[in-house]
């Protein structure tokens, strides 16, 4: 028995490639745990983070400074009242949400969080996540014919024109930076641990390579992603001013909470894309200039280094709560959870433990910039209105993506002409 | 289009200033959040809250005069003022004040009326109430002030 | 390249087609088989982006308007049948709660128009004081036009932004008169309050601080390559339908009508001040964004001549204790934030007006909704109706 366990945690492959259907289970468990935290996390850190950028605090009251708010408000959806309108298509009413939740979930199969830490590898990775994330429209157009009603319609109309029409500007990011995984070994991959081993072997993140290439394919994807989720200022098809609340308007309780986890998952997995893609994946920063086994052990302090941060950061806010009686359960229950980050913390340390969570470490991390990206853009930005939106996408996105597309596979086959070019512009 | 709106527009200046201006406000002490019922924001001396009826401090009694000027300035009509007159002190003196909370809109026109400062709307604001009944004051409650009414579970 | 398509917009008045009718017809039924070019959409009264409880009943021809129909009164009080049984110094604060983010503009066009009815004139100092609070509430006004506008077009921060800065001036109201919204500032005859120590001062920190952070709205809005594209083209107002409509206040400067009473009939102090008139050009949304935001300029301009020039001296003029007005009828209007306010007053020589009419500008301006959504799409149809700047408690008085 620990034989076996210690013999796969030897091996250094995924389960997929181990061929254990045993250790894909425990993975695709471990994951689907993960994005839930991940999703709760994000709802907490959403609110506050924009009530912040909104000079308001945000939820403060269950729990010390809202942390508990989200498993309040996942309890109260999960009580509330379900409730399917009379006029409903009852079985597509019903299935949509599953729809939506079951893609953006399958998604995650394929994300490397680090070498060894996906389920499988696929040699057909980075379509199989662009297929089965645009399945999740189908869900959305579900819910919004089934609801039988005008807001819904429209709000899945919408989207569906949108997502459909995002989806070939991302593809054509997509495709320059499978394009560069060619250029030096000549052989390309759409494996996602493949590409991020092509940008090892190429010593560079895609985002710099042949810049300004790369960044502007990454620009490309960056935007198209947010229209892709249906996030501010692309989130027309919820947008509440005009249509209430979109697809989801008929709603309530537990299945709409299955619509919201999905799209924070898809968010997470669109990010987990961008990163593979243009960030290195689990790389950490500098492996070329900063390398060798002293910078090794180094950076694979700073997870732990983080949580102590993040720790530190809990137990001062406890030092600082206001000494009066009814904050003394928060102050408590916030000095709890700055121990157990910390204690977390202590466990990084653990020389076998440490060596394995630095990829994931990395990838979370850049993850969470995305995620951060996300709520600032709603938090600053108006909503594009609908022929707008389909002019970005069709008429400026578009082109650019075909455009780099062009010039990536020029400068990757020539690449005297693109010194040429340089010399001429200097 | 000259240059250089379109290198704006390329760099995408606009969008980059709005988002400089939400990330500079994120510092905490940004916030302007009053956590209600621990922070008490500031009343101003001249604001119109509670209702209040003002009572000689040596002696105990009202100062209303029972002159009924409160009640005809009052645009709802929802000041009731009876009084009888004192046969020691020849004085009259309120018997029975009502003042229907529910329907005033803290205008001030009765302490304005007032010709002996016995009225006044106090700085107090904490005036809801689990039930219509405790909306109309008598005379005691009035003199004494209203207590804020506590949140039960 | 054009900021905004016009190919698919036909805005222009007494346009025929299919589908567009010159009234919204939801009787008569379409013909065609299969009929899947219109919807009707009833947008309100619950509607997050109506502004409170107006009812719009949406044509559509998938997400283009063909025609609107505004149904109003979810919030009818009988205000002037209310002032018909209320002395005049009664009727006083129930005027606030008409247009209630305006309330001091309320309560200085009804204080105006019996003074007219009496002929008496309020005093110079109560004129100023008039004038700085007036102009305060049109800034905590566009700040709230400005915040729920930019929520309605998908901004959701500068909202806050707004109601932090308007914060200050409803603290210098409460100081003032007692109360943050429903002021009940003004007395008929002149000023009840005489201003607190440290009037001047709050003022003045108001507009230098202020000044600042409106340059601050500027740059989340003004230049973002969204917002010109959600503004810019959408709701074209021209002059002349401006002036058919009755429409006044901003939306008809922004069409380039330069009309203001604060200078075409200048009432109160405003003859002694030095500020100008915004006008747009375009009479789409975004010169109508830009005329306010120019105007909240202008009225800090107007608070510091005003705060320095403050006259001492009486604030109430001599009114008897029960007023009874001669027999006559009196039309008085001023420029509140939203447009021109008048009190219609006719006295029969009682303690009560025979008849009270006010003339609301948000009823008046919303009826160009339709004129101006016909032909754009629904998401504009919220940044019209948030660019009218209509409060419904006015509407519907």
């Amino acid at each position: 028995m620990l034989d076996a366990i210690t013999g796969y945690l030897n091996s250094g492959t995924t389960p997929g490639e181990y061929g254990s259907i045993f250790w894909a289970t425990i993975y695709i468990l471990v994951i689907t745990i993960g994005i839930s935290l991940a999703v709760i996390a994000m709802n907490w850190l959403e609110r506050k983070i924009l009530a912040h950028m909104q000079i308001r605090l945000g939820p403060m009251r269950v729990g010390p400074h809202g942390l508990l708010q989200p498993f309040a408000d996942a309890l109260k959806l999960l009580i509330k009242e379900d409730i399917i309108p009379e006029e409903a298509d009852k079985l597509v009413f019903w299935s949509a949400p599953v729809v939506v939740t079951m893609t953006a979930f399958t998604t995650f199969l394929v994300v490397p969080f680090g070498r060894t830490h996906a389920v499988t590898d696929m040699n057909i990775g980075v379509l199989f996540m662009l297929g089965i994330s645009s399945l999740g429209v189908l869900g959305i157009i579900m819910a919004g014919w089934s609801s039988n009603s005008h807001y819904p319609l429209m709000g899945s109309l919408r989207s569906s024109a949108q997502m459909v029409s995002y989806e070939i500007a991302m593809g054509l990011a997509i495709v320059s930076a499978v394009l560069m995984t060619s250029l030096q070994t000549g052989t390309g991959t759409l494996s996602m641990i493949g590409i991020v081993e092509a940008q090892n072997a190429q010593q560079t993140w895609f985002i710099f390579k042949f810049f300004p290439l790369g960044f502007i394919a990454f620009g490309v994807f960056a935007i198209a992603m947010v229209a892709e989720t249906n996030r501010a200022p692309f989130d027309l098809p919820e947008a509440e001013s005009e249509l209430v609340a979109g697809f989801h308007t008929e709603y309530s309780g537990f299945r709409w909470s299955l619509f919201f986890l999905a799209e924070y998952a898809a968010m997470l997995a669109v990010s987990s894309i961008a990163v593979t893609l243009w960030l290195g994946g689990w790389m950490r920063p500098f492996p070329n200039f900063l390398s060798g086994p002293a910078w090794e052990t180094a950076f694979s302090f700073i997870p732990a280094l983080a949580l102590f941060v993040l720790a530190g950061m809990c137990l001062l806010g406890t030092v600082r709560m206001p000494k009066i009686p009814q904050m003394r359960v928060q102050t408590v229950g916030l000095g709890i959870f700055g121990t157990l980050l910390g204690l977390v913390g202590l466990v990084l340390l653990v020389p076998a433990v440490r060596e394995r969570v630095q990829d994931i470490f990395w990838f979370v991390t850049k993850v969470a910039f995305f995620m951060y990206l996300y709520i600032w853009y709603r938090g600053t930005f108006p909503r594009y209105r609908f022929d707008q939106l389909m002019k970005v996408g069709w008429k400026v996105l578009l082109p650019i993506g075909l455009a780099v597309l062009i010039a990536t596979a020029m400068v990757g086959l020539y690449p005297e002409l693109a010194a040429a070019v340089v010399g001429v512009v200097q | 289009m000259s240059l250089k709106p379109l290198l704006r527009k390329m760099f995408l200046v606009d969008l980059i200033k709005g988002l400089k201006v939400t990330f500079n406000y994120q510092a905490p002490s940004e916030a302007i959040t009053e956590q209600y019922p621990l922070e008490r924001p500031v009343i101003f001396e001249r604001f119109r809250g509670q209702p209040r009826l003002s009572v000689n401090p040596d002696t105990g009694e009202s100062l209303c005069i029972v002159c009924n000027l409160c009640a005809l300035a009052c645009p709802e009509q929802l000041i009731v003022v009876k009084g009888e007159r004192n046969p020691v002190t020849r004085r009259k003196e309120p018997v029975a004040w009502t003042y229907d909370l529910s329907r005033c809109m803290f205008c001030g026109l009765c302490a304005e009326a007032c010709s002996t400062d016995a009225l006044e709307l106090t700085q107090d604001y904490e005036m809801a109430l689990y039930s219509r009944e405790g909306m109309v004051l008598d005379q005691a409650a009035l003199e004494r002030g209203q207590e804020p009414t506590r949140y039960e579970k | 390249m054009s900021d905004f398509e016009t190919d698919y917009r036909h805005a222009k008045p007494g346009q025929s087609g299919p589908g567009v009718t010159d009234y919204l017809d939801l009787d008569t039924k379409d013909e065609t088989f299969l009929d899947a070019t219109e919807l009707v959409l009833n947008m309100g009264p619950q509607h997050p982006s109506t502004h409170g409880v107006l009812r719009v009943i949406l044509k559509l021809d998938g997400e283009k308007v063909l025609g609107t129909e505004c149904i109003i009164g979810y919030l009818h009080r009988g205000v002037e049948k209310i002032g018909e049984h209320r002395t005049y110094a009664m009727f006083n604060p129930y005027v606030d709660r008409m247009d209630y983010v305006a309330s001091v503009s309320n309560g200085l066009g009804y204080c105006e128009a019996v003074e007219k009815l009496l002929s008496v004139e309020a005093p110079p100092r109560a004129q100023y004081l008039r004038v700085i609070l007036t102009e305060l509430c049109r800034i905590s006004s566009h700040q709230v036009w400005l915040g729920t506008h930019a929520l309605d077009i998908g901004a959701l921060t500068p909202l806050f932004y707004c109601f932090r800065d308007r914060e200050e001036i409803l603290k210098i109201f409460e100081k003032y008169c007692g109360a943050r919204l429903t002021t009940h500032a003004f007395r008929i005859g002149g000023c009840l309050y005489e201003a607190y120590d440290g009037f001047e001062q709050d003022c003045k920190k108001f507009c230098d601080a202020f000044l600042p952070k409106l340059d601050e709205y500027e740059e989340l809005l003004t230049t973002n390559r969204i917002w010109v594209r959600r503004t810019k083209g959408v709701g074209i107002l021209n002059p002349e339908d401006c002036i058919a409509l009755g429409v006044t206040g901003p939306v008809l400067r922004a069409s380039g009508v330069k009309w203001d009473l604060r200078k075409a009939q200048p009432y109160e102090s405003y003859k002694d001040f030095d500020f100008e008139i915004p006008t747009g050009l375009n009479g789409d949304t975004y010169d109508r964004y830009l005329v306010r935001i120019e105007e909240m300029r202008q009225s800090v301009r107007i608070i510091r001549q005003a705060v320095d020039g403050l006259p001492t001296g009486p604030i109430i003029a001599k009114v008897p204790k029960v007023i009874k007005p001669p027999v006559g009828e009196v039309y008085h209007s001023i420029e509140a934030p939203k447009g021109e306010l008048g009190y219609f007053i006719v006295s029969d020589g009682s303690t009560q007006p025979y008849r009270m009419r006010v003339r609301p500008p948000s009823f008046v301006n919303l009826q160009a909704l339709d004129k101006m959504v016909r032909g754009l799409l629904v998401a504009d149809v919220v940044a019209v109706i948030g660019t009218l700047d209509i409060v419904l408690g006015e509407v519907d008085r």
